[in-house]
């Protein structure tokens, strides 16, 4: 029965090759947005370099204090850290970093912009830093303040030259100080900005003294690991329990809010407590898919119908001969799902050309889209559901053709 | 002619009314396209206010040890001086960090005569900004060094402030805000500056005199060097804020730069919106042309008629198009009451000239689009040879 449909789907395909090439056009483009978009979402959302860890991690890192008229948010402080997070019982691991900030040195008379960040040594245990040569920073060498440094791969080319002659030992240059380079780590795209930078440095070496500043904000933030997934919850409400007991630190403000996050909450968090990031992204990206959608779905069903209608004299003959209406439209659909996975097809091959363009043209440095099976997955459901979608009104209509107007339509 | 026209489009209605359906979406969809490139471009076009070539803005925190006022204060003026002394330095002056094109904002908001505004970026420098950065005083005066360094009572503001407040009345000699404790006098208005970037429009901004405890957080100095000045220049420069304040992150970044970077916000989505808006109309430009060619494969029995009883090509063909450009007209209609929503309720916040004008573009567009796809039709329509089209039927 399938086959017989599927004969039929091609040959109709064959017939009107205007129409066909209308509504190839139209699914596969479609899709190819759908899937470069996602490519994009999943490389920045579930991209698990270096952090394979995740599962069992939260993040931490901001705090927001809220008055009747001021709002001021931030990262957090080092203090705070050590005095609050520290105490927690549940994690086994507790990693801290500076967000990343810039510096310039000067090699050869040529200006080189460097991204650093101070890390403790938790940091290189709780993530899992792909080392190309040399290894993480030791606990001995933080706690003795050594000016050693982590680079990245990219770093390691634009400060040496593309000689593949290793990189540790030799030192680097950052804000006037010489860093020893203890080892190189595979390098990260900026869109993962919570741990990007292009050296990582022991946090000892900080310039500012680490514990100057007792009030909450700063410019640190941690990363809590669970022994096991099953501990995670416990230790988020452990958080919030903290959180909670707080002393607020000025007459100005009545609230204080800050959360142990898991990757994607933490990613999406706005910095300000009012407006859910988790939901302006959802909103955001499900207005523009349905906007692209839209318009091929509506030009979709008005080709199918437009095709239907001329084959109004296959479909008087077949109910004459007693076919109900019910199989005609699940031969309809039948064809129209063939013809949207089609369609598809041609529509992944798109997005391949398309995202070998985009990490060619290297729009965001270290961001390789790339598809995979969770990509995949996405493109069928969304074949599946154009095909319903552009498939069911028409074939609705046509069920309802009187056999008589059908047969003398010819 | 045209009653005769509605009537042909009633009779079928359903068909045409997913036609309707589908220009009335691409009609939005191009309004919105016009509305967003038109608003950058109106912005791009005017002028930036300020000369930003050759102007570096060098990044510093607080660090010094000593918590005295004076010594502090005393330290931050002599390296100021050092710098301006350096050769193919122009001029510094320091600013607080949200220097033009960087991420950082600092606004506030005022009530003058019980009209309150908000979002006025909040800007504190000192009296070389003008002479490094190259703007314009439109009228009155920028600071000097009579003016008091310790609380000060004078403000300057910039232009969109003024026209804000005072419309098209002078602003200098007035006094800025309604609360008689925190009042100030304005003593010039400076031109826009394009804050954030080529493609955003210049918010209201007042410029503050800094006061010495100023230094501990501003956070930038601004240094215009001369065309010379290299990456060797540069690495001087480093060196001589690196050692003057020891224990400072010291970065020198260049405004030219920035701008390129900060403009890739407006102009990437534009670009992604403009291809996906591209592909959208290429599809329903091939929708359209499709089942109007349908539409005619099924009227050749009524066109050949009309032909036989001695109508000529021309009048066939522009029967189809006018339909064609009547069904544009109603969904154009329709869409007209949804986009004439966003200048009445001022959503976004655009001049609504922009959105009249995206209107006008977008209507044009959708009907030469159609007039294009029915034309060929019309054509082909006129092509019709009687006898074979009844012979047919």
């Amino acid at each position: 029965m399938l086959k017989n449909y599927f004969k039929i789907a091609i040959a109709v395909l064959k017939r009107r090759k205007f129409f066909t090439f209308i509504s190839l056009f139209g699914i596969s483009f479609t899709l190819t947005i759908l899937l470069v978009m996602t490519a994009f979402i999943d490389k920045v959302v579930n991209d698990n370099y270096p952090d394979k860890k995740r599962d069992r991690s939260l993040y931490i890192s901001r705090i927001e204090l809220r008055g009747k008229e001021s709002m001021n948010s931030s990262g957090l402080s080092y203090s705070y850290i050590s005095r609050y997070v520290n105490k927690m019982k549940t994690p086994v691991k507790i990693a801290i970093s500076s967000g990343f900030g810039s510096t310039n040195t000067y090699v050869n008379n040529r200006k080189i912009v460097i991204n650093y960040k101070y890390t403790n040594t938790d940091f290189w245990d709780v993530l899992d830093f792909e080392f190309v040569e040399g290894k993480p920073i030791s606990k001995q060498q933080t706690d003795n303040a050594e000016r050693v440094t982590v680079i990245s791969e990219d770093m390691k080319k634009e400060y040496f030259g593309d000689d593949n002659s290793p990189a540790v030992g030799k030192y680097i240059e950052a804000d006037n100080i010489k860093y020893r380079v203890c080892g190189v780590v595979k390098s990260l795209p900026i869109t993962s900005y919570l741990l990007y930078s292009d050296i990582y440095l022991p946090i000892t070496t900080s310039k500012t003294k680490l514990d100057a500043d007792k009030g909450y904000m700063g410019g640190y933030g941690a990363i809590v690991l669970a022994k096991n997934t099953g501990d995670v919850e416990k230790m988020k409400k452990e958080y919030a329990g903290i959180v909670a007991k707080l002393p607020i630190p000025g007459k100005e403000w009545d609230h204080i809010y800050s959360h142990a996050d898991s990757y994607i909450e933490g990613y999406v968090r706005t910095g300000n407590e009012k407006s859910s990031g988790m939901v302006y992204a959802f909103t955001a990206i499900t207005l523009f898919a349905l906007f692209v959608m839209l318009l091929p779905t509506l030009n979709l069903v008005n080709v199918n119908i437009t095709r239907i209608m001329e084959r109004s004299s296959e479909i008087g003959v077949r109910k004459a001969f007693g076919a109900s209406s019910k199989t005609l439209v699940y031969q309809f659909i039948v064809e129209n799902l063939i013809l949207t996975f089609l369609g598809g097809i041609i529509g992944v091959v798109l997005s391949v050309v398309v995202m070998y363009f985009i990490n060619d043209a290297q729009f965001i440095a270290n961001l390789n889209l790339s598809l995979n099976f969770t990509v995949l997955g996405y493109a069928i459901l969304t074949c599946i559901f154009f095909g319903l979608l552009s498939g069911v009104y028409p074939a609705w209509r046509m069920s309802k053709l009187n056999i008589v107007t059908a047969l003398k339509a010819q | 002619m045209f009653k005769h026209l509605f009537k042909m489009i009633w009779n079928k209605k359903k068909q045409n009314s997913l036609l309707i359906v589908e220009i009335l979406l691409s009609f939005m969809v191009i309004f919105a396209v016009f509305s967003f490139a038109l608003n950058s471009y109106s912005n791009y076009a005017k002028p930036m206010g300020f000369n930003y070539d050759k102007v570096w803005a060098i990044s510093y925190n607080h660090t010094l040890e000593t918590t005295n006022p004076d010594s502090v204060t005393l330290v931050y003026q002599t390296l100021l001086r050092n710098i301006k002394s350096m050769p193919l330095v122009v001029d510094a002056s320091y600013h607080s960090g949200n220097v033009p094109f960087s991420n950082n904002h600092s606004t506030t908001g005022l009530t003058q005569k019980g009209v309150q505004v908000t979002g006025i970026n909040d800007f504190f420098t000192d009296e070389n900004y003008v002479s490094t950065t190259g703007t314009k005083m439109l009228s009155g005066r920028w600071y000097n060094k009579t003016d008091a360094i310790t609380k000060s009572t004078v403000i300057v503001i910039n232009n969109t402030l003024k026209e804000k407040l005072f419309g098209k009345a002078d602003a200098v000699g007035k006094m800025l805000g309604d609360n008689p404790k925190t009042r100030q006098k304005i003593i010039g208005v400076i031109a826009d500056i394009k804050n954030d970037g080529d493609y955003q429009v210049a918010a209201p901004a007042l410029y503050n005199r800094h006061d010495t405890s100023a230094y501990k957080w501003m956070g930038k100095i601004l240094v215009k060097v001369s065309p010379e000045a290299d990456a060797a220049f540069e690495g001087k420069l480093y060196k001589l804020m690196a050692g003057s304040l020891k224990k400072s992150n010291i970065e020198i970044e260049h405004l030219d730069n920035k701008l390129t970077a900060y403009n890739k916000f407006t102009l990437v989505p534009l670009i992604i919106l403009s291809i996906v808006a591209a592909f959208l109309i290429i599809n329903v430009a091939l929708g359209i042309f499709g089942v109007l060619w349908y539409n005619i494969n099924k009227r050749r029995g009524e066109i050949g008629l009309r032909r036989a009883v001695g109508a000529p090509g021309a009048a066939v063909s522009a029967q189809l198009v006018y339909e064609a450009l009547i069904l544009a007209t109603l969904s154009i209609i329709i869409g007209a009451f949804f986009a004439v929503q966003f200048p009445l309720l001022n959503v976004f916040d655009l001049p609504a000239s922009v959105y009249l004008f995206a209107m006008l573009f977008a209507m044009i567009f959708i009907y030469l689009l159609v007039l294009v796809c029915s034309l060929y039709q019309g054509k082909q329509a006129a092509a019709i040879y009687p006898a074979v089209a009844l012979h047919e039927e």
